[in-house]
């Protein structure tokens, strides 16, 4: 193991060599936001939002792997303009109603906004996405909804692992969604892609309440 | 019936096709049977002339004669004129639209006399489903020298030395991607020939395809030699289908004549190329889509930081990937070499660029002109300005990803570096004429609804942004635009640009940036005074009335 020296908002940081700067910062306890980063996964770079600045330029800190005598700055205005109006955007285009969401308190968009002190109050005025978009509720296992679904690939890649692919991208534009191929599924049922969702788009199925509920509860 | 030796074209071109130029066809066709003209005339199809506004057309030689708008009745009329005293049909001539006087023979049209045609010297002239046609113009003696008389390193450096961009957009020189290639590790190497052309409003590829398939197979197969590939694709959208069939017969003739598969001409080199259709997705025009849609998977660029394709391409191996028009550019750099190549063009732009011109355009059509040419010069001298006497308001380059540049930088010349500094870009060589009755903010609002559409939904500046956009552009054509979303526009425009992870989105705001940036009232008319200065935007006309 090669060991290497870099600078992140100028501390200086001892780093194994071939880690990328997003997991190199989260060891050293300096907070890069992300959201399609998943420990042990190959990074998508697909969020934008754990972009850095290394050298002047915008950079996604996940895919740069680290060299000696990097100087990277986390905290710069570009930086935090740009994490700002992607997460605004993202916000005007979620699903917004943390209080029927499963994910709230454990939700990583949700972290990201108190983290970055972006509130659905103070964001400038987009416009919000006008069209509800239908929950899919064919899988067995889980229900998904696309109007909170960031694409973030964690689950089609979770998946990849366990069984070749249950789970991809189907559409295109903005239309993108996920699909889950219906009878055609090979899916083993391990449901590793509900738990490494990061937000509440893959959720359980809900458990049916039962038709008639007994009012008195009689013992023998 | 005496009549001379005689050549009749008739363009087959999917304009003219779509204009009854078939139809054309065949009764020239049995009225030659019926009249024992066999031995005379020739009658041939060709590919486009490029004058699509005038289709379908048809040229009589040697004479030179340019027949337009030509129908099956003019049919006999044509035969007339055949014979011996027989004179040309003037009501067929094109006619100057400045002082409607005919015009008899195609050199003397400003249309042809202002442009510079060598990529496609044979487009319009050659049966593209012949190869013997090819053959008489000179073809494959480029791939005869290069195979015979040069080494692969000599290749390699006249390209170099020729200047020549990649035509696809993005203007990378070419001989230096091939030379990155050729030293890349890895077996085994391959070729790719990019024809997804998927800009609304561009042709050129499709045109180049249609018109001189061999051309295009001649410069991969001598790009294959110098790099060492021995596999090929030409990647056309299945939107283009009589693209696939000539290039398909241009494959299987090449093949039989010994130009493509093993051993080509002798010389121990071997080298075969296949069609792949595409599905029409706009963003596997992107180098790592077009590669991972020709494996099979979702073509979805790869994000940067990454080895270039060149390096790590198509099944992981190094892969050589250049538009149409680039690879029918190589015959030329070899066989007449890279002086005169580079003589052509401005500095660091070589050689020449063609464009679809279409749009409000009195001669919309394909057009080749030396690189730094002035857009007044492509505009009002090649195209004919602005029909119906309106007047010239914007000129769009560049596809959906391209900006739009108004009047005042018309004496800008056309170039690569020229563009990209006016906001806007080469692109695949689109070039959309807009005149004072188009409505600039519906413009942006077209172009970024086919970007949030065709974006591959995979990062969120890209996904969410362009729709963002739109919305808040659409708000605006109905009268519903708030006095911020002017910065919001500027803002996350640039955020969009800056952050997405492909040339997709990082150009999609263009449209919007520079129609803001040239056209700035329009915005502001449509907002404040709630009025489409155009009397375009449906809604805010019915406002007007009502008041």
């Amino acid at each position: 193991m090669e060991e290497i020296g870099l600078t992140i908002d100028g501390l200086d940081i001892v780093a194994e060599k071939g880690n990328n700067i997003l997991e190199v910062a989260l060891k050293n306890n300096i907070y890069i936001p992300h959201l399609c980063y998943y420990p042990g996964l190959k990074p998508s770079g697909a969020c934008r939002l754990c972009v850095v600045e290394v050298g002047g330029e915008l950079m996604p800190s996940c895919l740069v792997p680290v060299v000696p005598r990097m100087v990277v700055t986390t905290n710069t205005p570009q930086v935090e303009r740009a994490r700002r109006a992607i997460v605004e955007l993202l916000i005007a285009d979620h699903h917004y109603d943390c209080r029927h969401c499963q994910a709230s308190g454990h939700c990583e968009l949700q972290r990201i906004m108190a983290r970055l002190h972006i509130s659905v109050k103070q964001m400038r005025p987009l416009r919000w996405a006008r069209k509800e978009i239908p929950q899919d509720t064919s899988h067995p296992l889980f229900d998904y909804d696309p109007g909170r679904c960031v694409l973030c690939s964690i689950c089609v890649k979770t998946c990849e692992r366990v069984s070749s692919g249950t789970i991809n991208f189907v559409g295109r534009g903005y239309g993108t969604k996920l699909g889950f191929f219906g009878d055609k599924s090979r899916c083993e049922s391990c449901r590793g892609c509900v738990e490494s969702c990061p937000v509440g788009a893959l959720v359980p199925k809900s458990t049916l309440p039962p038709s008639t509920e007994p009012s008195v509860t009689t013992g023998l | 019936m005496f009549v001379k030796q005689r050549t009749i074209s008739v363009c087959q071109g999917t304009g003219c096709i779509s204009g009854g130029a078939e139809q054309v066809y065949s009764f020239l066709d049995a009225g030659i049977d019926k009249l024992h003209l066999r031995d005379s005339v020739y009658l041939k199809r060709s590919g486009c002339h490029g004058f699509c506004q005038r289709g379908p057309l048809v040229t009589v030689e040697p004479e030179g004669i340019f027949y337009s708008k030509v129908t099956p009745e003019d049919v006999p009329a044509i035969f007339q004129s055949l014979l011996a005293e027989g004179k040309p049909v003037e009501r067929l001539f094109y006619r100057d639209p400045a002082t409607s006087r005919p015009i008899a023979h195609y050199r003397d049209i400003p249309f042809y006399s202002k442009q510079q045609r060598t990529v496609l010297r044979n487009c319009g002239n050659i049966d593209p489903e012949r190869i013997d046609d090819y053959l008489a113009t000179g073809g494959y003696q480029a791939l005869h020298r290069a195979l015979f008389e040069m080494p692969s390193e000599r290749i390699i450096d006249e390209v170099k030395r020729s200047g020549l961009r990649g035509l696809g957009g993005a203007g990378f020189p070419t001989g230096q991607k091939w030379e990155a290639c050729r030293q890349a590790a890895g077996a085994p190497k391959y070729v790719i020939c990019n024809g997804d052309e998927g800009d609304p409003g561009a042709f050129q590829d499709r045109s180049v395809m249609e018109g001189d398939p061999h051309s295009v197979l001649e410069g991969m197969i001598i790009a294959a030699f110098a790099i060492g590939a021995q596999r090929g694709f030409v990647y056309v959208r299945a939107e283009y289908p009589l693209a696939v069939k000539r290039l398909k017969i241009a494959i299987a003739q090449a093949k039989e004549r010994g130009f493509l598969g093993q051993d080509i001409l002798g010389s121990g080199f071997g080298f075969d190329i296949e069609v792949f259709q595409g599905a029409g997705a706009f963003v596997c025009g992107e180098s790592t889509a077009l590669v991972l849609s020709i494996e099979g998977r979702r073509g979805m660029p790869k994000p940067l930081p990454r080895p270039r394709t060149t390096e790590v391409g198509l099944w992981g191996k190094p892969t050589l990937l250049n538009n149409v028009k680039t690879f029918a550019n190589i015959p030329l750099v070899i066989s007449r070499g890279s002086a005169w190549f580079a003589s052509r063009g401005t500095g660091k732009s070589k050689g020449t660029a063609i464009f679809s011109l279409t749009g409000k355009i009195a001669n919309s059509g394909l057009i080749e002109v030396p690189m730094g040419v002035k857009l007044r010069e492509i505009i009002f001298d090649i195209g004919g300005g602005v029909p119906n006497g309106k007047a010239f308001k914007a000129v769009q380059t560049g596809g959906p990803s391209g900006g739009c540049l108004p009047a005042t930088l018309l004496d800008m010349p056309v170039d690569f570096d020229s563009l990209v500094a006016a906001g806007s870009m080469m692109g695949s060589g689109g070039m959309v004429v807009m005149d004072e009755d188009t409505c600039m903010v519906d413009v942006a609002r077209y172009f970024l609804d086919f970007t949030c559409r065709e974006s591959c939904g995979q990062c969120i500046p890209c996904r969410v942004g362009t729709k963002q956009m739109f919305d808040i552009l659409d708000d605006i054509t109905r009268g519903q635009g708030r006095p911020e979303d002017i910065d919001l526009l500027l803002e996350f425009g640039e955020v969009v640009a800056r952050t997405s992870l492909c040339g997709l989105g990082q150009s999609a705001p263009n449209p919007v940036l520079t129609t803001i940036r040239y056209f700035r009232d329009e915005y502001e008319a449509h907002i404040y005074k709630k009025r489409c200065p155009a009397g375009v935007c449906p809604e805010l006309i019915a406002k007007v009335g009502a008041d």
